[in-house]
Order: C-alpha cells, then sequence, then structure tokens
C-alpha cells in the first residue's frame, strides 16, 4: 500500500469506524423482550424467562432473592387485581433451580394484607415449598432512603427488597385511572412505606425516581389475563381479557412498553413509561426493541 | 377440685379460645365465636324479647338455658358464668373487710327492673351491665390490644436489637401472631371505662366473695328468680344448730341462717365440705321456701319506672354527630338496630380493618358501647361479612357476601375545599383507584383549567356515582391528606341496598351532569 492509499483508506476508517462500532454496539444493546403465550402459565412463564436468558442469568447459587408480585388486592385470581399464582410460583421455582438461598415474596396491600395474600392465591400456591417465604409487610422494616429524585428527595424503602441480591418484578397487567396502566414501574409502589397516596400528584415522576434507585434486574409481566377497565382492582369479569401471555425482560421500560400494546395503546400514551425512558431506565420505542416471541 | 370447679376453668377455656377465635384467621366464614356465649345468655334473650316483641332463633340457646335453670336452678354462675370463674379465681388471694351493707337488699332489682322495663320502650341496655359483655369488654378493648402491643413492641424491638437475625424465630413469631395474638393492636374509646368496671367488679371481692354475683349482677338476679322454680333443693334448708361451716363454705347464698334459693349457685361446696355428710341436693319443690316471689311493690314499681324515666331523657343527641353515625353493614334502622344490639363488642373485635369502635358520645347516652364505624381509622371491607356473622343478636345481619356488598353504610362526599384537584388543582383521585364497587362508585372526568401558576393543565376531577355508592369508607380511609380527609362518608336515612352493575343508570348520571367529560 502506498501513502497515498493508505492515508485515504486511514481516513475513511476513522469516518466510518465509530459509526459501524457505533451501529454495532447499539445493535447488541437492543433490549430484549420476550413473549411467550400458551395455557400453561407455568411453562410460558418459563419459556419467557428462558428467552432472555434464563434464571441463571440473574441468581446464582447462594442469593436472597425477592420476587414482588402485585397482590394488592382482595379479588380472586379471575378478576386480574393480582398477579396469577401460577406465573409467580413458575418464577419462584426458577429462582430456587438456578440456586438461591431464599426467595421472599410480599406486597403492601391496598386491602387487608390477610384477606389479599389468600385471595389473591399466591400465600396458598407457595405453602409448604422450601427456601420460599411470603410473610406480611412488617412495618420496622422501612427505612428512609435518600433518592435525589426529581420529585421525590427520600422516601421509606422496604429494607428486604433493598438487601436482597437479585429483584425480580412480577406485576399483572391492567387499567389504571390515574397512570392509564399499571405494570412493572407502578409495581414498584409494592415496596414503599408512608403515604403512598401523596405521590399521585406527580405520580410518573415519582415512580422514575423510586424506579431509578431499586433497579428490577428482571421483569416478568403477567398478561394471561388482563383488566382493561376499572382498574387497578376490577371486580366486574366482563372488563378481564384473556390472553394466555407472559412478557419476560431485563429492562423493565421495554417490558411495560411492550405490554402496553396488549392493551391498543402506545407506549408513549403511558406518562410513567415516558418518564421512565427519558430517565434513562430502559427503551420505550417499539422499533428499538428486540421482540422475541415463544 | 369439684366437678364444678372442672366445668367452671373449662367454660372459661372456652371462653378465652372462642375469644380469639372471633377474628380472620384465613378463611371468610368464622364456624365459632364467642357469641355462643351470648345466645345463651338469659338476660339478653328477655330484653331482646322485650325491645323487639319477636322472636329470633339465635337466641334459642338462651331459652334452654332458662328452661335448664327453671329445673335445676342457678347452676349458670357456679359452673359456666367466666367472670364467676375469675372471681373464684382471685378471690382467694383477696383479703376480705365486712361485707358492704348498702349492697345488700334490693339493690340488685334496682339494677335489674330498669334494664327490663327500658327494654320495654325499645332501649335494650342489658348489655351494659350483662357480666359477659363486661367482660368481653374489658378483654377487647383494654386487655387484648394491650397483650398485642406489648408482643409487638417486643418483636419490634428485637429487630432493632439484632435486625435480620430475628428472622431465625420468625416461623414461631408468626404462629402466634396468626393463631393468638391481635391482628392489629387497636387503642378503642372506652377501653378505660370498660377496663375500671372489671376492676370494680374484681375489687368489691374485697368485702365479700362474690360480692357482684349475689348483690349485683342483673343476669345472675334473673337466674336466681328463675332458679326459685327449681326442682332442687338443698336438704337441710338452713345451718344444722350444732355446725354452721355452711355460712363459710357457701359463696353467695348464706346471708340468713337459711339458705336464700335463689343465690344458691350449686357449686356443691356445702356438702363436698360438710364435716358430718349431711348435706344433699334432691329433687324437692318447695317455692315457699325463700322470701316473696316478687320483690315488694315499692322496688318492683319502682324499678320499673326507672327504666321509664331513664329511657326517654337518654335519647338526647347531638344532631351534628349523627351526619357522621355509621352503623356496620346492614343496619338500615337506627331504632330497630338500637332494640337489638346487646353491646357486646365482638363486631368490634372481629372487624377486619379496626372501622368498628364502641360509640362514647355520637350516638347519645343510649347509644354508648354500640358500634359506629370511624372511615378515618378503617373501612368496611369489602368481601368480609365478618361482623354479621359473629353478632349474636341479629342487630347486624348475617348476609352472604354478595348481600352485604350492596348494604349501605352511607354516602361519599368530595370536600372540594380540601380534595387536592379542587383545592390544590394537582392530580390524585387515590379514592378512585380504591372504590372497590366494580363500577367505580367513584369516577374522575378530565378538565382543562389553569393552575395557580397560570399554567394550563388537564386535571382529573373525581366525583362520586351516589346511585352505586355503599359509604364502605375506604376512600376516606384512604385518602392521601393528612388529618381531616378530602372524601367522607356521611350518614343517610335512605340505606336500601344499591344495585350493582347498574351502568346505565351510571350513564344516566353522567350525562346529566354536564360537560367536561373525556
Amino acid at each position: 500500500m502506498d501513502r497515498r492509499s493508505f492515508l485515504k483508506a486511514a481516513s475513511a476508517a476513522s469516518i466510518l469506524i465509530p459509526v459501524i462500532v457505533k451501529d454495532v454496539l447499539a445493535a447488541k444493546e437492543l433490549p430484549l423482550v420476550s413473549v411467550a403465550e400458551g395455557t400453561d402459565y407455568k411453562a410460558i412463564t418459563k419459556k419467557a424467562i428462558n428467552a432472555v436468558g434464563g434464571m441463571g442469568r440473574f441468581v446464582k447459587a447462594g442469593d436472597v432473592v425477592v420476587v414482588k408480585p402485585n397482590m394488592g388486592w382482595d379479588r380472586s385470581t379471575e378478576f386480574a387485581a393480582n398477579t396469577h399464582p401460577l406465573v409467580v410460583r413458575a418464577v419462584v421455582e426458577e429462582c430456587l433451580a438456578a440456586g438461591a438461598k431464599k426467595v421472599k415474596v410480599f406486597d403492601r396491600t391496598c386491602n387487608d394484607a390477610r384477606r389479599c395474600y389468600v385471595n389473591s392465591g399466591i400465600e396458598g400456591t407457595l405453602k409448604g415449598m422450601k427456601g420460599v417465604e411470603c410473610k406480611h409487610i412488617e412495618q420496622e422494616r422501612f427505612k428512609k432512603v435518600v433518592l435525589n429524585g426529581k420529585f421525590l428527595k427520600e422516601w421509606e424503602l422496604y429494607d428486604e427488597a433493598l438487601l436482597a441480591d437479585v429483584y425480580i418484578n412480577v406485576p399483572v397487567a391492567k387499567h389504571h385511572g390515574l397512570s392509564k396502566l399499571t405494570l412493572g414501574l407502578k409495581n414498584i409502589m409494592g415496596v414503599m412505606g408512608g403515604n403512598r397516596g401523596y405521590i399521585h400528584r406527580s405520580i410518573d415522576v415519582a415512580l422514575a425516581d423510586i424506579n431509578a434507585h431499586l433497579k428490577s434486574q428482571l421483569t416478568v409481566i403477567d398478561a394471561t389475563r388482563i383488566l382493561t377497565a376499572h382498574g387497578p382492582q376490577g371486580g366486574n369479569i366482563a372488563d378481564v381479557k384473556i390472553l394466555h401471555k407472559v412478557i419476560a425482560s431485563t429492562d423493565i421500560v421495554a417490558a411495560d412498553a411492550v405490554a402496553t400494546t396488549l392493551f391498543g395503546l402506545k407506549p408513549s400514551d403511558i406518562p410513567v413509561t415516558v418518564a421512565a425512558y427519558r430517565r434513562g431506565l430502559g427503551e420505550m420505542n417499539l422499533e428499538r426493541i428486540k421482540l422475541v416471541r415463544v | 377440685m369439684t366437678t364444678a370447679r372442672i366445668s367452671q376453668l373449662l367454660f372459661l377455656f372456652l371462653f378465652l379460645v372462642l375469644f380469639v377465635q372471633t377474628e380472620y384467621r384465613g378463611v371468610d366464614e368464622i364456624d365459632a365465636a364467642v357469641n355462643a356465649f351470648f345466645r345463651a345468655d338469659p338476660l339478653v334473650l328477655v330484653s331482646y324479647l322485650l325491645a323487639t316483641k319477636s322472636w329470633t332463633w339465635l337466641l334459642l340457646p338462651a331459652l334452654l338455658l332458662v328452661v335448664a335453670t327453671l329445673l335445676l336452678g342457678r347452676f349458670f354462675c357456679g359452673w359456666i358464668c367466666p367472670l364467676g370463674t375469675i372471681l373464684d379465681l382471685v378471690t382467694t388471694s383477696i383479703s376480705k373487710n365486712r361485707p358492704i351493707a348498702a349492697l345488700k337488699g334490693n339493690l340488685k332489682y334496682w339494677l335489674l327492673l330498669p334494664i327490663l322495663s327500658a327494654s320495654m320502650i325499645n332501649l335494650n341496655l342489658s348489655g351494659l351491665l350483662d357480666p359477659i359483655a363486661i367482660l368481653l369488654r374489658a378483654l377487647t378493648f383494654m386487655l387484648y390490644p394491650l397483650i398485642g402491643w406489648a408482643a409487638r413492641e417486643g418483636w419490634v424491638g428485637l429487630y432493632h436489637l439484632i435486625g435480620e437475625r430475628r428472622d431465625i424465630i420468625t416461623p414461631a413469631y408468626k404462629l402466634l401472631h396468626g393463631h393468638l395474638l391481635p391482628f392489629r393492636e387497636t387503642i378503642y374509646p372506652l377501653a378505660f371505662l370498660s377496663a375500671m368496671v372489671l376492676l370494680i367488679i374484681i375489687v368489691l371481692e374485697r368485702y365479700e366473695e362474690r360480692n357482684w354475683c349475689r348483690n349485683l349482677c342483673p343476669l345472675g338476679t334473673l337466674l336466681g328468680w328463675l332458679g326459685r322454680f327449681s326442682l332442687f333443693s338443698r336438704l337441710p334448708k338452713g345451718l344444722c344448730g350444732d355446725c354452721g361451716k355452711c355460712r363459710d363454705l357457701c359463696p353467695t347464698g348464706f346471708d340468713q341462717d337459711v339458705l336464700a334459693r335463689e343465690d344458691c349457685i350449686l357449686c356443691m361446696e356445702c356438702q363436698l365440705r360438710c364435716p358430718h355428710q349431711r348435706i344433699t341436693f334432691r329433687p324437692f319443690v318447695s317455692i315457699r321456701d325463700s322470701g316473696p316471689l316478687l320483690p315488694e311493690r315499692r322496688v318492683l314499681l319502682g324499678g320499673l319506672a326507672a327504666g321509664l324515666l331513664l329511657a326517654v331523657p337518654s335519647r338526647f343527641r347531638l344532631p351534628e354527630k349523627q351526619s357522621r353515625l355509621l352503623r356496620p353493614p346492614s343496619v338500615r334502622n337506627e331504632d330497630a338496630f338500637l332494640e337489638k344490639c346487646v353491646r357486646c363488642g365482638e363486631c368490634m373485635k372481629v372487624c377486619l380493618t379496626s372501622a368498628l369502635y364502641p360509640a362514647a358520645y355520637q350516638a347519645g347516652l343510649e347509644g354508648i358501647y354500640t358500634p359506629v364505624i370511624i372511615s378515618r381509622l378503617g373501612y368496611c371491607e369489602y368481601n368480609c361479612t365478618l361482623c354479621g356473622q359473629v353478632c349474636p343478636t341479629g342487630a347486624i345481619s348475617a348476609l352472604p357476601v354478595d348481600a352485604k356488598r350492596r348494604e349501605v353504610i352511607g354516602k361519599a362526599v368530595i370536600d372540594k375545599n380540601h380534595c387536592l384537584p379542587f383545592a390544590k388543582k394537582i392530580d390524585c383521585i387515590v379514592c378512585e383507584e380504591h372504590c372497590p364497587i366494580p363500577n367505580k362508585a367513584i369516577r374522575s372526568r378530565v378538565v382543562e383549567l389553569i393552575d395557580p401558576d397560570g399554567r394550563r393543565r388537564r386535571i382529573m376531577e373525581p366525583y362520586v356515582v351516589d346511585d352505586i355508592c355503599n359509604g364502605c369508607g375506604i376512600c376516606e380511609y384512604v385518602c392521601p391528606l393528612e388529618a381531616k380527609a378530602g372524601i367522607e362518608v356521611f350518614a343517610v336515612k335512605n340505606r336500601e341496598p344499591i344495585i350493582d352493575a347498574i351502568d346505565g343508570m351510571a350513564e344516566k348520571v353522567r350525562f346529566e351532569a354536564g360537560s367536561g367529560y373525556q
């Protein structure tokens, strides 16, 4: 190669390579969201998790894992107000299979905790499992955490969630009067102490504040059946749509974005999703999400 | 130990077990609750019959106890009554002064007769002085929360001491908390008064054994009166000239040299401990043995008149308190409720969310200790039917869950001076989120407005659909404002059950209410 052609090549490369590298990197970073479909809810949950790398990617032997379903309401499974017990069970089983020392399942409920734990079916489905704990929230375990967020400067969060090696977010996809939908980002409210209703005045920013502090390593959204109206607790079976789907992703915003489409809405319609995306918590543009159907 | 004492201890144990059972422990139905004791309580029965002038099968056990008392005598007090048992257990360690003369004589009738006559004009006060109710209230309002509080403080203190390591003994605590301790430690109004009444009854043991039972207790007085017709008698009827030990042995009946039949609680102590083996209890009808059948006319008429005089003035109520006087679900008529409620406190004990409290002043003097809902402290859980299940007299109806959900407690009203979207022009609608009615009795409309900083904003303003609001109060309970809520439940006269799923009607309301909807 003579000097001239080298210079040509070098200059061309100096312009092109960063572009190529950037593209390659970006392609690598495209968040992966899996959508599994089927009537065996335990099987599709496991499939969805395997499609994003399997539980072994998150849970190491000896880990303490928190699995946080939505079981905030005194409603039975078919009303789609709480995460389906089989989905929770499947996630817990995967954690144990990956070697988790202890799996803790809890939620700060809206109705009476005893009734929610029982009637959601979640306490029952986990009964007798070794290494699994399904306890009511204990007030003394809330710890004041400095968030330095845009709306919340500090808030009380549940220490079991903060101390866990892995935090897995397992919401049910449903309608919500204020935030339009409640998915993974909003399910984080179940580890908030104090007067949670306070954050409703700026719920999108507040939820970004909390999710920025407490990251969900894995989000598994239960869309086996979704609540399309009168959420978040429903109560009318006519508002429930059966989809037989489970969504999983390491990117909570992407998982929420994909789940949003199940309601015929765009991710940009959901202020909570938009605020989290702007905060850099994940990807909400569907064309920049790699969707895997299994 | 005597047979009577064994029976006493068994019933006291049963009472305590049922007391602890009177709580949600994971199933919707409570099979056995402490209401069993009230259903078998003749004083509750008589006052119920006089007040409502109607019969209820709920109180059949009480009728059976009346029959048993007519046959056997006042055995309830010596064999069953848990308060009597507690007095027997503590009295041995209380040294005695001389009996109080003022308590003797007709005082017990001055307590029983006004209760009965007040019942006749629809004021059922039996629960105020019923021994089982007194014991239950002291336990429910004072002792049980106190025990729960102490256990909780210990448990929390342990966490602050050793932190996560506390988890090792979590299963043990969970077992204790799940089966023995109260789920939450509620602080009740009138707790102090309730405990004081029990304490005074115990302190009275300083003067005489079973002082309350023989001189005051209206249930005991009623049972004693019924027991006069009993087919059993103690022989000999009085003290023997050469011994007289019975006077010391007898806990209730030997104020004179002849046994007062109406005061004999059949504990059989005299028979068991007679040094001469002279005493027997055997079938022997003799009504004439013990004093006149009715107390003297002065007492009879005075006692009855006192009840009438008491009942009317105690009806006074402050009108402004009535607007917030919320009764448990299924109570549609205040007067009918007061006729039946025995103020035992069971509904308050069992209430899932600690929404029910004893009325101290809200319902006037006549309503003291009756249950009221304080929605800011607790709400009526949509799918819960426990208060109706444990009410011994049906003052709160035992309804299937779908019927109970439609029962109206009151109606929610938004206070625009406090409610955030109205007062501060910021989003909230926590109330709508929590409203359990499937079609939402609280809804919201989007309005465009200029906020205090001059910016154009879209805010969701809540509104209440009266037709389907059952007044459960969860909206008031969860309202995130401090202290006073922006939405409150107010009492209503018309408590016809709501028709659920009346979406058509609700739609109509929506359009009539004007523009501004999304």
